[in-house]
């Protein structure tokens, strides 16, 4: 039973490869832009967006003429996406699985415990005949763990740098709250990304720009007891409490320091929780904090891409925008290296995208142009937001 | 100062306990009565928090009816579970309940996940209202929490021992061929037990709801790991050994947080239990002892 | 090609997984401590290829007899408890090494970088296998070597006297005391074994993903390892093997159609498993039944 089993297996695996490449037009061919992400557990908002987005991009450049190719045919993007469930092994496989297709680019994963490992495997230096890793070129939308595209050149990402945009918050707040001279922080133990940024982010920043630090609350991502944390705030009493953490412990800390009378005169957050779970979560608690994030619809290509990303069905956030600019930046680069997304130049089509990358100084991205640093990584444009009557709205747009 | 720190985390700790007490109570119950692991009843009872709170966002209906629904939304998903994991399984298969449990656990969680799309979700306050007694902090809605722990342990007790429904279920978790002998219908009192503590669940998992103000899929696996050390620690069967073993481990999490840190906290946690199963196998209130 | 490679590889691994917690469920002890003991390997091999330079299988060996005596050290304290208490040890178990190695900083410095483990940021760049020139083809080669010896290592003691005395420890306790078995032994024996077992997978797990940290050995792990022999049915060590296909396989790639209703599946799949086979899907009657078609000629 179990022979019939593993037949029935290979034979459902084999269908699909051979389902997947669906017949074009001999003037139109397919660009299939795999993306990959967590569309299960607590993350399932991100991979549900960045799928949406990706969809919605990819739409709108085919509605308006699709790409042109290296040979003068014209391209239509075709995105596939699949669940890599927050899971090391899966996205591994899952992109050994896009690699094995005639996927030119990975885009993805949502999660950064996939991304150290998934870097991981792939070659490190481009061209090196000594190094067995993987080539595939891989565009990162969400994962935000601090410095992981130097993990290998073929690595990219399009994530904020929350350095820039954290100094910028505390200069503005130097600038125009005055008052504010002392910064209390909270942040998630056992999440790399919270971790980082209040360590190397927002403690470094807020200390050089001359607020003074008096310690910071600890707890880890499942807690639901804030007491003694919302306690060491109370006792601090500084102006600023700056939480990094994500939306279920920011809640909780913020539930909790309601509840005790901690009320210090302006909170900060994560850039990752200035999203709809913050709102969905605490609206009540979180009114007037203040987060800098990457996406608002302010811009007219915000505004579009966002009513587009509806059709979707997904909602576009700093996360998933950063997946819709993704598929623009690609259109480019493979007009611009002459990409010919034929059935026979696949991994000769991986190579140009990967160069082309690697050589772009900066990108035409929702909000502004971002630009692109030598270790593959984002610079891109941001605002601060804060929560007001359960929505984010717009408070200060630095780059007017 | 120190001193005042100190005593409110272990104020702290024991209130946010009575979370842990009650749904250790449900776990006690269920190894209690059928000698059988059910790794899916956090995630049923927060399920039931789950629907309590969609049914009351759809009718607009008062906090406190949120209990009342989740109670009964518990109770029957208790009864979807024996159903599907434990009735058409022959009862000596430990291992294969065990599994099947798992496999609801991971179902449960997928539906939760599903239907909210991961993201926590508001819950409403049933009880507020702090009690401030000189430089201490009582927060009011986990007192309350203790309160039910206590009520729903008398109701348990009174059904076990005082009425013909308890001593059916006490027959069948002592003997369950001789009770069959004497014509207890085992599958029925089964799915009975399964109703009373899903309801019971249901009941903690929107009080828990409740004190923690938010819903997410985050607090399943915590809870089901609680709430199998509380069973533990306070004697399988006992419900009394649950609730006094709720507070200790609630108290004792707090206490080790203050101490060493929050990515320490849970390894102490461990090793109170390693020295519960070392000095006092039992457990605090160690059932009468049992034919093997 | 790379793919299947790739799926063969994560199958190896999942099925020693899987092995650990059979030989130490024949015994009757419910273990969901196979988590930690694969950490325990994991850190170990790791650490020895990327900070003391061993070759791979030295460094593989060594961590599987690392996380074998902590396994034996566990067996001990573990006969004192049954059921659902040795359960609930078994998780604490694996919580306090995941929560050990989650504190856990031992960084050295080669060239400008820093290598080592690092408390919550995990262990990262532990790149022998792209270093060395290993393919996705000699990874998977590699890795079933090692499956294979350690099944049939598995499958000779099941049909010696020792598969006898475990399974009759398994059955029953007191008859198999009765019988002169020194129950001590046995189950601290399998418990060693298997942790021994679920050290290797975690020593091979560290190399193919490159970067491991704690939440990657977590209680769902452990519950992993032993759905694989209980899926599989405990009569033979083909059942644990035939789990790990349908789960890797079937559930989890061949169903990636159907989308976001994989994961629904999944655990519906499983209930449903355990109601139609509780015994397994490769219980006894079915590997005698196997058994006789494949033609085994019984003088």
């Amino acid at each position: 039973m179990t022979i019939i089993r593993l037949f029935a297996a290979s034979a459902v695996m084999a269908g699909l490869a051979m389902a997947s490449s669906a017949p074009t037009t001999a003037q139109e061919r397919e660009i299939k832009l795999s993306g990959f992400g967590a569309m299960s557990g607590v993350v399932r908002s991100f991979g549900v967006n960045s799928k949406a987005a990706l969809e919605a991009a990819a739409d709108e450049i085919n509605k308006a003429g699709g790409v042109k190719l290296g040979d003068g045919a014209k391209g239509k993007i075709v995105i596939e996406y699949f669940d890599d469930r927050c899971n090391a092994e899966e996205g591994i496989s899952v992109t050994r699985r896009i690699a094995s297709s005639p996927a030119l680019v990975g885009i993805g994963p949502t999660c950064s415990n996939v991304a150290e490992p998934l870097f991981g495997i792939l070659q490190k230096k481009a061209g090196d005949a000594g190094d067995s890793g993987l080539q595939f070129p891989i565009f990162t939308d969400v994962a935000i763990k601090g410095g992981l595209a130097q993990i290998s050149e073929w690595a990219f990402r399009n994530v904020p740098n929350e350095g820039a945009m954290y100094a910028s918050l505390f200069q503005w707040l130097k600038k125009t709250r005055p008052e504010l001279k002392s910064l209390f922080g909270g942040v998630e133990e056992d999440f790399a990304h919270s971790r980082a940024t209040w360590y190397a982010v927002m403690k470094e920043v807020a200390g050089k720009e001359g607020f003074e630090i008096k310690g910071e609350a600890k707890w880890l991502l499942a807690d639901t007891n804030f007491t003694n944390q919302a306690r060491e705030a109370r006792r601090a009493a500084a102006d600023i409490v700056a939480i990094s953490a994500h939306p279920f412990t920011t809640c909780g800390m913020l539930k909790e320091m309601a509840r005790q009378g901690v009320k210090p005169k302006l909170v900060i957050g994560l850039t990752s929780s200035s999203s709809l779970e913050t709102l969905q979560g605490c609206a009540g608690e979180a009114e007037a904090i203040i987060i800098p994030t990457s996406f608002a619809p302010v811009t007219p290509e915000a505004q579009a891409a966002a009513n587009n990303a509806a059709k979707f069905n997904g909602s576009l956030d700093l996360h998933s925008g950063a997946a819709y600019e993704i598929v623009a930046i690609l259109k480019n680069v493979i007009e611009s290296e002459g990409v010919l997304a034929k059935p026979d130049t696949v991994q000769a089509d991986r190579e140009k995208i990967r160069k082309g990358l690697a050589k772009l100084t900066e990108t035409k991205g929702l909000m502004g142009v971002s630009k692109r640093t030598p270790d593959r990584e984002a610079v891109k444009p941001f605002l601060f937001v804060h929560a007001k009557a359960g929505k984010w709205e717009v408070l200060h747009n630095p780059m007017n | 100062m120190l001193l005042v720190d100190l005593v409110q985390s272990i104020v702290d700790g024991l209130l946010f306990g009575a979370t842990y007490a009650l749904i250790g109570i449900g776990f006690t119950l269920v190894f209690g009565v059928m000698h059988k692991i059910n790794m899916a009843y956090a995630a049923a009872s927060i399920g039931g928090a789950y629907a309590a709170l969609r049914i009351i966002t759809l009718i607009a209906g008062p906090a406190w009816a949120s209990l009342l629904i989740a109670a009964l939304a518990g109770g029957l998903f208790g009864l979807l579970i024996y159903w599907l994991c434990f009735r058409f399984i022959p009862l000596s298969n430990s291992l294969a309940t065990l599994m099947s449990t798992v496999g609801m656990f991971l179902l449960a969680e997928e539906i939760i996940v599903h239907a909210t799309d991961g993201m926590p979700q508001n819950f409403p306050v049933v009880v507020r209202g702090i009690l401030d007694i000189g430089e201490f902090m009582i927060r009011g809605d986990l007192v309350f929490v203790f309160v039910c722990a206590l009520l729903a342990m008398v109701v348990l007790l009174y059904l076990l021992y005082r009425t013909k429904l308890g001593m059916a279920t006490r027959a069948v978790s002592q003997q369950p061929i001789a009770a069959q002998l004497v014509g207890i219908r085992l599958s029925h009192i089964n799915a009975l037990t399964f109703i009373v503590t899903g309801m019971l669940g249901g009941f903690a998992g929107a009080l828990i709801g409740s004190a923690v103000g938010l819903l997410s899929p985050l607090l399943v696996v915590p809870l089901t790991i609680k709430g199998l050390i509380v069973t533990v620690i306070g004697g399988l069967g006992s419900i009394p050994g649950a609730i006094i073993a709720g507070l200790l481990v609630g108290m004792a999490e707090n206490v080790f947080q203050y101490f060493r840190g929050v990515t320490e906290r849970d390894i102490y946690v461990m090793l109170l239990l390693f020295v519960f199963l070392v000095f006092r196998p039992g457990g605090i209130f160690s059932s009468t002892a049992r034919r093997d | 090609m790379d793919f299947y490679l790739g799926l063969l590889q994560i199958m190896g691994v999942h099925t020693l997984l899987g092995l650990s917690a059979y030989v130490v469920l024949q015994t009757g002890q419910i273990t969901l401590a196979q988590a930690g003991f694969m950490a325990i390997g994991a850190y170990a091999a790791a650490m020895l290829t990327v900070l003391a330079g061993w070759p791979l299988v030295v460094a593989l060996v060594a961590g599987a007899l690392v996380a074998g005596l902590m396994a034996c050290l566990v067996g001990f304290p573990a006969l004192r408890v049954h059921g659902l208490m040795l359960v609930v040890a078994t998780i604490a178990f694996t919580e306090i090494v995941r929560l050990f190695f989650f504190n856990f900083d031992y960084q050295i410095a080669r060239g400008s970088l820093q290598v080592g483990p690092l408390g919550g940021e995990g262990f990262r760049q532990i790149r022998y296998f792209p270093e060395n020139g290993w393919t996705t083809m000699h990874v998977a080669v590699f890795i079933w070597i090692v499956v294979a010896l350690v099944m049939a290592a598995l499958w000779w003691m099941d049909r010696s006297r020792a598969g006898v005395v475990l399974r009759a420890v398994g059955e029953d306790e007191i008859a198999a005391q009765s019988c002169g078995i020194n129950l001590t032994a046995v189950k601290v024996s399998a418990m060693t074994a298997g942790g021994a077992i679920a050290g290797l997978a975690g020593g091979i797990y560290a190399h193919y993903t490159t970067h491991i940290e704690q939440t990657n050995f977590t209680i769902l792990v452990a519950t992993f390892a032993i759905a694989y022999p209980i899926l599989g049915g405990l009569s033979s060590v083909f059942g644990t093997l035939a789990a790990v296909v349908f789960i890797q396989g079937f559930l989890v790639e061949g169903l990636r159609f159907l989308g976001d209703w994989r994961n629904l599946l999944f655990g519906a799949l499983i209930v449903l498993v355990m109601n139609v086979r509780p015994s397994g899907l490769l219980d006894a009657r079915t590997t005698a039944m196997l058994r006789r078609l494949l033609g085994r000629k019984e003088g």
